[in-house]
């Protein structure tokens, strides 16, 4: 059981560095209004949803 | 040849979205024209591939010798979500070119099933390292192909004349219907 927790623990924070991390770095030069064709579907969590999008 | 006849059933037998029917939603959403068509089918199989050898890697190494695997498919998921990170964020620094091109997919290859249920498949059906490749490959090669078929029919559906209420996905679902048909009688080739 301890080395679930422990295992979770490792992944969970290897995907928060990672989320923080990437947010930070910025995006390389002409690659700022790169946009995707994609029309959303109902994966409103999926960053490409327009819905999202319309909320910023 | 075990391994080829493993490669055609994955590519187009049970092919990934028109025989399990999962990855529609990029499937629909990013199919409008054949050049976003082929960049997302190449991004999925780069984050197949590389997923699957770091989850093969994590069931063989850290699961099964320790008695969790119980903790297979929250740990798959994690995974799954921590490497589209860092891909993107290499992406970023060091390859900007490669970036450009598909860099705009990342996203939704996080929210793509299709990398889960791949790195699960190799687990359950007990495969070897070279059989996990071979998968990993042709499965993402599968989705890559009917993408592209798809991206083509639809680029051609714009100039026909399709009734209104029909315009758009209504007959994009018509035709990705037909092209399951059509890939089920496929059936028997492997």
């Amino acid at each position: 059981m301890i080395w679930a927790i422990l295992l979770f623990a490792v992944l969970a924070s290897l995907f928060g560095v990672g989320y923080y991390l990437n947010s930070k770095t910025p995006k390389p030069e002409g690659c700022k209004e790169l946009t995707e064709d994609c029309e959303g579907c109902k994966i409103t969590s999926c960053e490409l949803n327009p819905s999202r999008k319309e909320k910023l | 040849m075990k391994l080829l006849s493993m490669a055609i059933a994955a590519v187009l037998i049970n092919n990934i979205v028109l025989a399990k029917f999962l990855g529609v939603c990029p499937f629909l959403g990013v199919s409008k024209n054949s050049k976003s068509a082929i960049g997302m089918g190449l991004a999925v199989i780069f984050v197949i591939f590389s997923a699957s050898m770091l989850t093969y890697g994590v069931q063989y190494l850290i699961l099964k010798p320790l008695g969790i695997e119980y903790m297979q498919l929250i740990s798959f998921i994690l995974i799954i979500a921590a490497f589209v990170q860092f891909v993107e964020m290499f992406m970023k620094k060091n390859m900007p070119g490669l970036y450009a091109s598909l860099g705009v997919y990342l996203p939704l290859i996080t929210t793509n099933c299709t990398v889960l249920y791949v790195a699960q498949d190799n687990i359950s059906k007990g495969y070897n390292l070279i059989e996990t490749i071979v998968n990993s490959i042709a499965t993402p090669l599968g989705f890559l192909v009917v993408m592209y078929l798809f991206s083509c029919i639809r680029e051609r559906l714009d100039y026909a004349t399709t009734p209104k209420p029909f315009k758009g996905n209504p007959i994009g679902l018509i035709v990705a219907g037909l092209m399951a048909l059509a890939f089920a009688g496929l059936a028997g080739i492997a």
